[in-house]
């Protein structure tokens, strides 16, 4: 509880002050404010997740382009990285592994060595159903259902503010509903759209400011401690959000977002990043990659979701400009696909799929992970990318390195693996 | 004291007719129900307990329902709660046009089926190519030609299944009589919890709900935890359905069985770390979480060992091949090769949805909590696994702590839960008298539990539409309303159910968004939830905001201490001409004639003139005019408010 006051104290209430004092030019009081907030919450290190639901085709998002098996099993969506091919060649990262062309914005960020790839991650619980996959992977304990709460809600717990210094928006989560990674105890709030955060009124100003004033009047009284305590908090934030005006952001550094789901999604964690709102958990969500019909190879569904993806990641790195030493990204996918392609141009659920970690302290420019030949013995069930790194592996080494945590047994209580250098020490 | 004994009495009287009125099946069973509540033990008055009861055992005080509970006598309204036989004709009147509703699980697929389901039929009766699935090019050819597909074979949408259950399931908590057996059916769909999330049990869900869980809501535990075990929705939510047996019995975790469940508990639980393999077939999750959850508590004194051998136990339950489409073709095959006739004799046990198929089930000998099952045990030795964890004294402490959290407070008393639980036991898991036992408790009535509880999102939503008498036309805008607020009903992913405390429900955006849903409700910005806040009023009492704010508080919030909220508002809603500002050039489109909305905010002697002129002469007559923004915005401020967060 102790945090809320801080919070309030410090950033809230001298947002308050401003707008009781109509005087002071507007821009005069918003600096203010804003240098009062930024010293406040000004270096916190924000983990953000991008969640692709429905199992993305790690091996056609990063192939291994010189295994023949690879190429057999996919005659028709199999991407080479040979120029002057039928379809736009691969983008070769190491002479194994190819990013796919679409994922073209991501290249710079790769020679660079800010963007890691593990391949062969997943779940050590073989379940090829979404739902059960996805619980496990949220839940962080992939052989429990009953787990009540999420691993990033673990992680805010970690963040040893014991109440001291979580603001309203220490975990976020832009979905409509709570995702299971942020069910538990601490502090997280899923929001769809920043501009909720405020009291929808029509009807002219004064009778908006007597209606608000009349609530925040009557949460100031009540008896019930939860009650007065988040009423403070909700109409600081909401002023907090208003001051920042979401709705006219104008991203920095010429980024220019996707106009999708996930591209609104970035820039409104961005916008909270760069608020000093003290946000340090952000979780974000991306659809579409169960691609059992016509996934396309060089073009098609796969190769417009990845665009999203890339072009939207990148945008939000470039929006970041000067809080990038402050960020870590980090996609995650349920499980990955058949080695072989089905029936219907597409492919079905399959084991081990790869992730993207980007970030300045990330050990980048590589494919962490073990990708053996696709011959049918190296594969699980005779079928699939065998999982040979656990998800919670990489998860842990992320959240623990940058959020500054220590404590893998409240983070994935049934886990005791080792690590695998996805970030740099 | 000889008014008392009359007063008894009559209460015996009321309630022998009561019993005559009500279906001869539960009337036994209230007569041994004729108790007084301790009510005074808090120092309630009659009136407040009333308003008590209702803010516990129903979504909400409807206006003037106190003065029904009073005099009708408390226990005799409790008791009637508990019976569930009011009629309900209004109720089904709204339901009526939902053609839903009434499916079996077989007719919910074959109308209903899930949409990958219809691309498959399509793809086979080759109306579509496989070409065309999925690409975005001719995505609007595509959709038209599965829409036609779909209306040639008389198949609709799941989605507008999962409409049609949700719309009922808020008309009904917000207008049956049966006011407790709607909140009892929410509280068991949350502890044994499925979600639309998992699209496997989706579709099972709305018969699940109405013929798993309320019909038993108010009766034995047992029979719900076994009717719960054998639907088709548990079934596929918790994996039961695909568990099967293991080869051979393993003889070495006899040993960690022996040992006392502490010991083993310690040794047991390295198990899922260490060796993370499943043995082949043997899926555990429903076995787990019917201990842990439905029944004995997560510290109910099981170990890992009594969870491997009770879903060895359970190998074998599985769901009847519903449909040719969809889930369950395999097992389809195995029983028409057997014959339907055949099946019993061959050891099946098929119960409507229900299957049990003994050449999946582990034949061994097994273990669980100390009880023995011999090899051999069939379908029965799973009912009398069930059996004993619903007879589990961690049950009836673990089962009427739940109970009371959700009726008295986040934190409820132990000696409370003690004589819950000892009633839980003696009574055969009773509900309804554990039910009895709870609210015949002084602690029930502690002025300590007084407005302890804080409304979940839709408890907000449906309180709202029910004090102030809400036509509810589009009840899905509702469901809308309640998600955005953070309980997004019958999608709740984790087997748990949604947590029952306030703290889980409110945080900064859910609060906003309260407020908002009380701004939207009572300004007529909800499409489809018609409200006529004059009718409210007939005597029309409230001339001023002032006025407004007493009149509404009390009609909404019955028996509640008021005068802090008063002493707040009232300075705020006495600046000068506040109508005339809500009022003023800025105003903007009256709410009434707003699309979709057509609310009718009538109000105070208005509603009766009709012409411009007149009203105007009737504005300069009546002084301090209340036009309908400033009704709307005191409502509005009120539902919003903390004291109407609280039950």
């Amino acid at each position: 509880m102790t945090s809320r006051r801080g919070f309030l104290k410090s950033g809230g209430l001298a947002l308050l002050g401003i707008g009781l004092m109509g005087g002071i030019p507007a821009f005069i009081a918003e600096a203010a404010a804003s240098e009062k907030a930024k010293n406040l919450y000004k270096g916190k290190k924000t983990l953000v997740c991008i969640f692709q639901r429905g199992a993305m085709d790690g091996l056609m998002a990063v192939t291994p382009f010189t295994d023949s098996y690879l190429q057999a099993a996919r005659p028709t969506l199999f991407v080479s990285a040979a120029k002057g091919a039928a379809t736009k060649p691969l983008i070769d990262l190491d002479g194994r592994f190819g990013l796919h062309p679409a994922m073209a914005s991501l290249e710079p960020l790769f020679r660079d060595k800010r963007l890691a790839i593990v391949h062969g991650i997943g779940s050590p619980n073989n379940s090829r159903s979404h739902f059960d996959a996805q619980d496990y992977m949220e839940s962080g304990t992939p052989f429990r259902k009953g787990t009540s709460s999420g691993w990033l809600n673990r992680a805010v717990g970690l963040l040893g503010h014991d109440g001291a210094g979580t603001t309203p928006f220490t975990a976020v989560s832009i979905t409509s509903s709570l995702p299971r990674s942020f069910y538990g105890d601490n502090q997280a709030v899923a929001v769809s759209n920043l501009q909720d955060f405020a009291l929808q009124m029509r009807g002219n100003p004064k009778g908006n400011t007597l209606v608000s004033q009349s609530f925040e009047d009557l949460y100031d009284q009540t008896s019930s401690d939860l009650l007065k305590d988040t009423g403070k908090e909700s109409f600081e934030a909401m002023k907090m959000l208003q001051k920042a005006d979401t709705k006219n952001y104008k991203p920095s550094g010429g980024a220019v977002y996707p106009n999708s789901a996930l591209g609104n999604s970035l820039k409104q964690v961005a916008q909270l990043i760069k608020m000093n709102v003290g946000l340090e958990v952000a979780f974000t969500e991306s659809q579409g990659w169960d691609t059992h019909f016509n996934q396309g190879a060089d073009t098609g569904i796969f190769a417009r979701n990845v665009t999203d993806l890339s072009d939207c990641i990148t945008a939000f790195w470039t929006d970041l400009g000067t809080y990038q030493d402050d960020v870590t990204l980090m996609s995650m996918t349920e499980f990955g696909r058949t080695v072989h392609q089905n029936g219907t141009g597409g492919t079905d659920h399959g084991r081990g799929s790869c992730n993207f970690i980007l970030g300045n302290d990330v050990n980048g420019g590589l494919v962490h992970g073990k990708v053996a030949e696709l011959a049918v013995e190296n594969l699980e069930d005779g079928r699939d990318l065998p999982v040979t790194t656990d998800f919670r592996a990489v998860f842990s080494e992320v959240a623990d390195q940058h959020l500054s945590l220590n404590n893998d047994k409240v983070l994935f209580p049934d886990w005791n693996g080792t690590k695998v250098g996805v970030m740099r020490k | 004291m000889k008014a008392f004994s009359k007063f008894l009495c009559s209460v015996f009287l009321l309630l022998l007719s009561v019993l005559l009125l009500s279906s001869f099946l539960s009337g036994p069973s209230s007569a041994k129900r004729a108790v007084s509540f301790p009510y005074k033990h808090g120092g309630l008055n009659k009136r407040q307990a009333a308003a008590y009861l209702l803010s516990r055992f129903t979504y909400g005080a409807k206006p003037g329902q106190v003065d029904q509970v009073l005099s009708m006598g408390l226990e005799n309204w409790f008791n009637q709660q508990l019976d569930a036989g009011l009629p309900d004709d209004s109720l089904n009147k709204r339901l009526s046009s939902y053609d839903a509703l009434n499916l079996s699980n077989a007719e919910v697929l074959s109308k209903y089926p899930p949409g990958f389901v219809v691309v498959q039929m399509a793809l086979k009766d080759s109306v579509i190519s496989k070409d065309s699935v999925g690409k975005a090019v001719d995505k609007k050819a595509y959709n038209n030609q599965i829409q036609a597909y779909m209306v040639k074979k008389g198949l609709k949408s799941d989605q507008e299944l999962y409409k049609q259950f949700i719309s009922q399931n808020i008309l009904r908590a917000a207008y049956s009589n049966n006011q407790l057996q709607e909140v009892l059916t929410d509280f068991w769909f949350n502890h044994f919890n499925v979600s639309f999330t998992k699209g496997e049990c989706a579709q099972f869900i709305p018969a699940y709900e109405r013929d798993i869980i309320r019909p038993n809501a108010a009766g034995k535990f047992d029979q719900l935890l076994l009717a719960s075990a054998k639907s088709p929705a548990m079934l596929y939510f918790l994996d039961n359905f695909t568990s099967q047996g293991a080869p051979a019995p393993p003889a070495p975790a006899m040993n960690m069985m022996m040992a006392t469940d502490a010991q083993a508990k310690n040794k047991a639980q390295p198990v899922p770390a260490a060796k993370p393999k499943n043995v082949p077939g043997l899926n555990e999750n429903y076995a787990r979480e019917v201990m842990e959850l439905h029944t004995l508590g997560v510290d109910g004194g099981y170990t890992q060992a009594d969870v491997t051998q009770a879903a060895r136990v359970l190998t074998g339950w599985t769901i009847y091949p519903i449909s040719s489409i969809g889930y369950g073709s395999a097992m389809k095959a195995l029983v028409t090769k057997i014959g339907e006739n055949n099946l019993a004799a061959k050891g099946f046990v098929h119960e409507g949805d229900f299957l049990f198929t003994p050449n999946r089930h582990d034949k061994g000998e097994k273990t669980v909590l100390g009880k023995h099952f011999e090899a051999n045990g069939g379908y029965e030795e799973g009912v009398s696994l069930l059996e004993m964890l619903a007879h589990h004294p961690s049950t009836a402490k673990f089962i009427s702590r739940k109970l009371a959290v959700r009726f008295v407070s986040d934190n409820p008393p132990a000696s409370l839960i003690n004589k819950m639980a000892k009633t839980f036991t003696t009574q055969d898991g009773d509900i309804r008298a554990v039910l009895m036992t709870m609210v015949s408790a002084p602690e029930f009535w502690d002025t300590k539990a007084l407005r302890q509880k804080t409304k979940s999102p839709f408890e907000l939503a449906i309180s709202s539409v029910r004090a102030l008498n809400a036509d509810i036309q589009q009840p899905y805008q509702l469901f809308n309303w309640v998600s955005r607020m953070g309980q997004r009903i019958y999608y709740y992913q984790a087997p748990t159910g949604f947590p029952d405390r306030g703290q889980y429900w409110i945080n900064t955006g859910a609060l906003l968004n309260r407020m908002n849903f009380g701004l939207a409700l009572a300004s007529g910005r909800i499409p489809g939830v018609l409200l006529n806040l004059g009718a409210l009023n007939p005597d029309k009492t409230a001339t001023n905001a002032e006025a407004a704010m007493m009149t509404y508080s009390k009609i909404m919030m019955p028996e509640r201490n008021m005068d802090q909220t008063y002493k707040r508002l009232v300075p705020l809603l006495q600046i000068p001409d506040v109508g005339a500002k809500v009022n003023g050039p800025g105003t903007n489109v009256p709410v009434s004639s707003a699309p979709l909305s057509p609310v009718s905010n009538k109000f105070s002697g208005m509603d009766a003139v009709s012409g411009a002129e007149e009203m105007n002469e009737k504005k300069k007559e009546m002084a301090p005019v209340l036009n309908n923004n400033v009704l709307a915005q005191v409502v509005g401020i009120l539902i919003g408010s903390p004291e109407f967060q609280r039950r």
